[in-house]
């Protein structure tokens, strides 16, 4: 045994540990500081891709979301994204801004629920609590329009499920302005509290160069400098008409990569209102699949404002051919890539989540620095095990 | 028959029984225990929206919540892992436990009811107090886990960066009455209280208290999110409650310590009205000054986040250590004139 490592111990963190997550960290440590930190991760691999290839497309919209469960709206807003092109269809203007909507809702919450991990990680239990309470209405607002909490499967190929529900607009607008009120308070107890200044500042650099070395994405990246963002760099659904632009901080230490959720919640916000306020009015499903549905059913729709899904929907069959989708999920750039041989199910799905591409960042960030760092830095990467693994 | 029973009264109420064993040592310190952690869970819960304990006899919040607990304690089977040094494992939280409270016997509760009295009381306080870190490391030795050894580490790191500043602002306390009697510090007090005389040694002691017994955001050596319960991790049943109350205890024990130097002990006393209450009533106004600065250092946890160790041990060192020393001569200062 060289000398060096008679020095250090190894911390095995997890899979059984408070704020370990589904995943291990085998640290090394020399007294208080990490030498070298690996990821073990594939705790909760869940075969998502494998189990698509055996599923109909329409299956598969529950599917994907199941690996993040906080950010389920943009997962499905990228594979119904990807079955699209793969048809050649694409979704009438109201659904796109609906779907804009959900995503941008969904985006705030797990955002919320990422700073709330942050919290705990520090050791402010009111901070975790505060942002779990505060997602619950945002959970309303969407189930308000969706039917369901988490697991929406909202967006289904060439459209949504249901139309926006009468006064709409007045709740979200209660919502959120009960959001920047509580975002206030926020800031006086959590992200301006000395002490989380003093565990988060200078905390896990993260410089330019690496960030876009090692491929990161989402608000690691931009807490860098980096203006990167799919919904500005590939706009897909209502983003072109919406006015929007990139949070990015210099900094790129823990506190930056907090800073940045926190302005892309207030970001979010003005989205979804500006969104709500331009909504296009129209059909929510796309003709291709709405002329398959018997009269008597259209008339349903129209009365009820929500999406009867067609035969031909359940059991689509879409010609040979490959697809390519990217959407800018909470975390980062999600990306879907999908090869169809023309029987009932996908040939092929392959899932690039965000979570994934930052795994990279433990080994580089957390290395020549304190034991207590690695909550800090591991919260503040708002890494969600599931969603990496699949 | 009669007799016996007076003669046992008597005992029981001599103040070198009375003391030690009902108030304000043993039994208060476990009633306290009771107490303060279903206010800490309580008052946390109000902060946070939601209820905290409650369903454990509803009609009065939860109040018994942690009766239940350590009943659950109780019977739990305390597990001794293999690899761990025994009679280390289970001796060191008792004895743990029993440093944490042991000082309360120097804690005099009223002009006349005190355990024994000496010139060097407050002397015997801190070297008290200061043996229980020392059974902590213990802990974390023998359990053979590396997050229990650190723990423990951390909290003898810890211990010297908070005992130094602790004594010399408590000395300062000393000098501003010029004895070490605590008895004769309290009736100093009888007009004006120790923490308007020399606010700085009063808030750097106050400090001390929390951080010495884990309060947030120095709750540096159980760190759940980075080191799981620090020392007492491997433990479980009512050797893990003795180790988890014995935080409190020594929070308890400091609180007397600080209203006793510092909150004017049990002045101000209303006149004597010729009734049974008159002994209870002097040691009812310190408890109530203590359960104030307990409870306030317990809200913290609503409030805080951690600090990391290195920026506690600076903290102390760098910041605390010289404003004791400042305080010192301040004391020296007010003390004169």
């Amino acid at each position: 045994m060289s000398e060096a490592e008679e020095r250090t111990i190894e911390l095995l963190i997890g899979p059984q540990h408070p704020a370990s997550g589904h995943m291990r960290l085998v640290a090394r440590v020399d007294g208080d500081v990490v030498v070298e930190l690996r990821p073990d991760i594939g705790y909760v691999h869940r075969t998502v891709e494998k189990l698509a290839e055996v599923k109909t497309y329409l299956q598969v919209v529950p599917l994907v979301e199941r690996p993040a469960l906080a950010d389920t709206a943009n997962h499905n807003l990228g594979y119904v994204l990807a079955v699209e092109r793969l048809l050649g269809v694409e979704a009438p203007p109201r659904a796109q801004y609906l779907r804009t909507v959900l995503a941008e809702i969904s985006r705030i919450h797990s955002h919320l629920y990422g700073l709330g991990i942050l919290g705990i990680m520090l050791g402010s239990s009111t901070a975790f609590m505060w942002c779990f309470n505060d997602r619950e209405p945002l959970i309303d607002l969407a189930q308000e329009l969706t039917g369901a909490r988490l697991t929406y499967s909202y967006m289904i190929p060439g459209g949504v499920r249901r139309d926006l529900p009468p006064g709409f607009a007045e709740r979200a607008e209660k919502v959120f302005r009960y959001l920047e009120r509580r975002l206030k308070d926020y800031e006086r107890l959590y992200f301006r509290n000395p002490v989380v200044r003093a565990r988060t500042e200078g905390v896990g650099v993260l410089t330019r160069e690496d960030a876009v070395r090692l491929g990161v994405v989402g608000p690691n990246l931009r807490a860098s400098g980096v203006a990167y963002d799919v919904r500005e760099a590939d706009p897909y659904e209502a983003y072109p008409d919406l006015d929007f632009h990139v949070v990015t901080r210099e900094e790129g230490d823990c506190a930056a990569r907090m800073w940045v959720r926190v302005d892309e919640i207030r970001e979010s916000m003005r989205l979804v209102r500006e969104a709500l306020s331009k909504i296009p009015d129209g059909p929510i499903l796309h003709e291709r699949f709405s002329k398959a549905i018997p009269p008597k059913w259209r008339e349903w729709m129209e009365e009820k404002r929500r999406v009867k899904i067609p035969a031909a929907m359940v059991s689509l069959r879409i010609p040979p051919g490959e697809a390519l989708s990217r959407v800018e999920a909470a975390r980062g750039e999600l990306t879907f890539y999908l090869v169809s041989d023309g029987s009932p199910n996908p040939y092929r799905m392959r899932m690039v989540t965000p979570s994934f591409r930052n795994v990279v960042l433990f080994r580089h960030l957390i290395r020549d620095c304190r034991v207590a760092d690695i909550p800090a830095i591991y919260g503040s990467l708002d890494y969600f095990p599931p969603e990496a693994d699949r | 028959m009669m007799v016996m029973l007076d003669l046992l009264l008597d005992l029981l109420l001599s103040p070198w029984v009375f003391v030690p064993l009902v108030y304000p040592g043993l039994v208060s310190a476990f009633a306290l225990l009771l107490f303060i952690i279903w206010a800490e869970r309580k008052m946390a819960g109000k902060v946070q929206m939601r209820y905290g304990p409650l369903y454990v006899l509803k009609p009065l919040g939860g109040i018994i919540q942690l009766v239940v607990d350590r009943i659950r304690y109780l019977f739990q089977e305390p597990i001794v892992p293999e690899e761990a040094d025994a009679a280390a494992f289970v001796l060191a939280p008792i004895a743990l436990f029993t440093a944490c409270l042991l000082p309360v016997v120097v804690i005099p509760v009223g002009p006349e009811f005190y355990a024994f009295r000496s010139d060097i009381s407050l002397l015997a306080f801190l070297a008290l107090s200061s043996l229980a870190p020392a059974f902590t490391v213990a802990v974390g030795w023998a359990s053979s886990n590396k997050f229990s050894l650190i723990g423990g580490l951390r909290e003898g790191y810890l211990a010297l960066a908070y005992e130094v500043p602790l004594v010399v602002s408590a000395l300062a306390g000393a000098a501003l009455y010029g004895t070490m009697d605590l008895v004769e510090m309290a009736e100093a007090q009888s007009s004006v209280w120790g923490v308007c005389l020399n606010p700085l040694a009063a808030l750097v002691f106050l400090l001390l208290v929390y951080m010495e017994t884990s309060r947030f955001p120095f709750e540096i050596s159980e760190a759940e999110s980075e080191i799981v319960m620090g020392p007492f991790t491997e433990y479980s049943g009512i050797l893990y409650g003795l180790c988890m109350g014995a935080s409190y205890v020594k929070m308890y024990a400091l609180s007397l310590l600080f209203t006793v130097m510092f909150l004017g002990a049990w002045h101000p006393l209303p006149p004597p009205t010729g009734t049974v209450l008159d002994p209870i009533l002097p040691g009812a106004v310190v408890f109530a000054k203590a359960l104030a600065v307990m409870l306030c250092g317990t809200l913290l946890r609503a409030v805080y986040q951690r600090y990391r160790i290195d920026q506690a041990l600076k903290i102390s060192w760098h910041t605390l250590t010289p404003l004791s020393l400042a305080s010192l001569a301040l004391s020296a200062l007010v003390g004169v004139a």
